[in-house]
């Protein structure tokens, strides 16, 4: 989230420019959003009917002129089935709302609002209901930023991990439609800015452990004094950092038995050596050899692929295992992480966004952990060039049986709305990249409204929230309600859903891996706590299947190692699976 | 142990320089007065820091150069290892000497570990620029002080190599693949990549 070193190097100078424009710097943006283009027909259309389905409280972002990182680095969002009643839920963290003071420092900025977390019920008229009071998951005042969903003590209720500028916040399900913070008693709280988190089973042993990101070192008074500084391509004076801020340590808590978690960073060899400005954590089995791998989005520092050695250590490999660093060697300001089997070979690729004016990058998974940078060839790179991209998923969204590409953007920096023709604006359409056999084509102008939109969007998760057989997505802006939008695509794909159940156990297998066979082609999906960017996906995968009816076979390897295979099963439903059944 | 060694360095030459300059305000004092030009012990005092400066970067220079020798010393082991292991059929051991190798190689073209790394934004986030020329001509990578943007992708490409090398262990690949490293380290050395 900085000026990179690729992106441009602060040019100094420009200073009457400067003085011009400095005067109204904190009043934010000043030109209005150039008007989308009028959307073309396609076989993708998207609606936002957040409003309509009573999505609206509205996601707070510090000061209007982000004056602090923290101002514009956002918020996820989840999709969960919290009450087990087969309608997917949402919930959608918050920041604060800031007023930042008319007069010179030190005068301080006002905190006008902490913005309040949502927990979306979802009702069977494909509305929600907001039940945040009555769940008791309003983010404890905290400034949130991401969430993870897991059931971390296998109780069979979804937990919320919320984080955020402060001590990490974990809701336990109690069952009954309420939740209680377990964060001081598990000894998780790692008061800090964290950000992305992912839970997973490192060692096997049943119980999910926890990684925590974090981006820099600060506090409350230092966001709430910050004064936009940067000097932007001497045109404006921009929110600091974060060069020049302090790095902050990632933490990893490994679980005993859910019961308590300990902080075995440097045990498991995960310490965060790079001090790297950290955003977000995805975890799966990369090399396939069956335990989870953890993969961490560094801002302008080196991804980090920490390879677990098979007994709850891990080693980075990043570097030479070919996700650190884009084609040309440079650390890339990554923001959000998305993985999935994209091109379709059974191995897991990575897309990673970063910055504008650089790409975000398609890692092609090569199999036994190794990645090249694809970017280019895949057309990911050119399409994601100019926007800042941020939350971001694979999915098979025209259910053709392969996976598509959701990357939301927005710029952290309004000032830019003053300079439209040097870079875009603060607010950025979401893209939607449709895969064909491999190559990524920019659909968004096809896409139908919801991608016409304008926002400073964030975090993203998708999920089928209307059962309809189709991947919608939720979508967290600045200053602004989520959108939810509704796939109404034409696609005559037929699909399948795998729902995946321990009986007596968790509510979630963090973890698992379901492959399906259908139509002559095998697609894998893994189920994962933790993605995009600080967001959660729907843990029932989807998969597109084209014009099979049916599919073969549906194999789901458990955590543990175990599988489930049912072979035959009609297409165009949810199939629930039981773990030994 | 460098490290603390070349901070301890860089602390006793500012300190001896404002000792130099409290010093030369006194010396201004008891003249009665502020002199028409630089007071020559002022001048003297930032020779003396400047001294103290240029020799902190040549330090640098060489601290770098070390943690890269040290890391190429590394990266042999793992070579001699791999060779071992590779004729002896031993492809479990082979691979883990590949993937040791592998990473090693990568450090150098990321001129250190993540932890190096660190120093490095540290610096850069002070201002310092150790090749500011050869950044602005596209030679250097960012804070980089030895690897040069040449070399570093041909360490890291050689790292992949040696990486994917790891999952099918071949002597003869492995061979020609440490070729292109010496050469680059060779070439790097002189100041020719």
């Amino acid at each position: 989230m900085s000026l990179t070193r690729r992106g441009g190097l602060i040019r100094p100078g420009a200073a009457l420019a400067c003085l011009a424009l400095c005067a109204c710097v904190h009043t934010g943006p000043a030109a209005p959003p150039t008007s989308p283009p009028k959307p073309e027909t396609g076989r993708f259309h998207f609606v936002d009917v957040a409003a309509g389905a009573g999505i609206t409280r509205v996601t707070w972002a510090g000061r209007p002129g982000k004056d602090h990182l923290l101002d514009s680095a956002g918020t996820g969002a989840a999709f969960l089935d919290y009450d087990r009643d087969g309608r997917l839920d949402i919930y959608v963290v918050n920041g604060w709302r800031l007023e930042a003071p008319d007069g010179p420092a030190p005068e301080k900025t006002r905190v006008i609002e902490r913005g309040r977390n949502a927990l979306y019920r979802g009702m069977a008229d494909g509305t929600f209901r907001d039940v945040t009071d009555a769940a008791g998951v309003a983010g404890e005042g905290l400034w949130g930023s991401g969430v993870a969903v897991a059931d971390y003590d296998a109780d069979g209720w979804p937990d919320l991990l919320v984080t955020g500028l402060g001590p990490n916040v974990l809701y336990r399900n109690k069952g009954n439609g309420t939740f209680e913070n377990v964060a001081p008693r598990l000894g998780i709280e790692a008061p800090g800015w964290n950000t992305g988190a992912a839970f997973l089973d490192a060692e096997g042993d049943g119980d999910l452990d926890l990684y925590v990101a974090s981006y820099i070192v600060v506090t409350m008074d230092e966001v709430l004094s910050a004064r936009p500084t940067l000097d932007w391509k001497g045109l404006e004076k921009v929110a600091f950092g974060p060069f020049g801020l302090t790095g902050a340590p990632d933490h990893y808590f490994r679980s005993e038995g859910g019961r308590r978690f300990v902080d075995a960073t440097a045990e498991a060899g995960l310490l965060d050596k790079g001090r790297a400005f950290g955003f977000a954590a995805r975890a799966a089995d990369f090399d396939d050899d069956g335990d989870l791998d953890l993969y961490v989005a560094n801002d302008s520092d080196p991804n980090y692929l920490y390879r677990n050695e098979g007994d709850g250590t891990f080693k980075e490999v990043g570097v030479w295992s070919g996700c650190a660093l884009d084609a040309n060697g440079a650390a890339q300001a990554s923001m959000g992480v998305a993985v999935g089997d994209a091109t379709g070979d059974g191995v897991l690729d990575l897309v990673t966004t970063n910055f504008s004016e650089d790409f975000s990058t398609f890692y092609r998974g090569l199999g036994g952990g190794s990645f090249e940078d694809a970017s280019e060839e895949t057309g990911v790179g050119p399409a994601t060039f100019q926007p800042m991209s941020w939350g971001t998923a694979f999915a098979d969204f025209d259910n053709d049986g392969d996976l598509d590409l959701v990357v939301a953007n927005g710029h952290i920096y309004p000032q830019i709305d003053r300079h439209p023709e040097v870079l875009g604006t603060f607010r950025q359409r979401t893209l939607l990249l449709e895969n064909r056999a491999g190559r990524f084509v920019d659909v968004t102008a096809q896409a139908g409204p919801g991608f016409q939109e304008l926002e400073s969007s964030r975090g993203l998760a998708v999920g089928d929230y209307d059962n309809d057989g189709d991947v919608d997505i939720l979508i967290t802006h600045l200053d602004a309600p989520p959108s939810l939008l509704r796939n109404e695509s034409r696609g005559e794909g037929s699909w399948l859903e795998v729902a995946c159940e321990v009986p007596g156990g968790t509510a979630i297998p963090t973890g698992a891996t379901v492959t399906v066979t259908a139509g002559g082609r095998t697609q894998r999906r893994d189920i994962a706590s933790g993605d995009s960017y600080m967001s959660s996906h729907d843990p029932r995968p989807h998969f597109g299947l084209g014009d099979a009816s049916a599919a073969q076979t549906i194999d789901v390897r458990w955590p543990d190692g175990s599988h489930t295979v049912r072979h035959d099963e009609a297409a165009r439903r949810l199939v629930t699976i039981r773990k030994g059944s | 142990m460098k490290s603390a060694h070349v901070r301890r360095i860089a602390a006793g030459a500012v300190l001896a320089a404002g000792v130099l300059v409290l010093g030369t305000l006194e010396v201004r004092a008891q003249a009665g007065g502020m002199p028409a030009g630089t007071p020559p012990a002022m001048v003297k005092t930032y020779e003396s820091l400047a001294d103290a400066i240029l020799a902190v970067k040549t330090t640098e220079a060489n601290l770098v150069r070390a943690i890269l020798g040290a890391g190429y010393a590394h990266a042999q082991g793992e070579l001699d290892r791999a060779r071992k292991a590779i004729k002896a059929s031993d492809t479990k051991g082979a691979q883990a000497a590949l993937e040791a190798l592998a990473s090693a190689v990568g450090q150098l073209g990321t001129e250190g570990d993540n932890a190096v790394g660190a120093v490095r934004k540290r610096l850069l986030e002070g201002g310092h620029h150790h090749n500011a020329a050869g950044e602005a001509k596209g030679i250097y990578d960012e804070g980089f002080v030895v690897v040069t943007r040449v070399a570093k992708q041909a360490f890291l490409d050689s790292s992949k190599a040696i990486g994917l090398l790891a999952r099918a262990p071949k002597g003869d690949a492995l061979e020609n693949e440490w070729k292109k490293v010496e050469a680059t380290w060779a070439s790097m050395m002189k100041g020719g990549a």
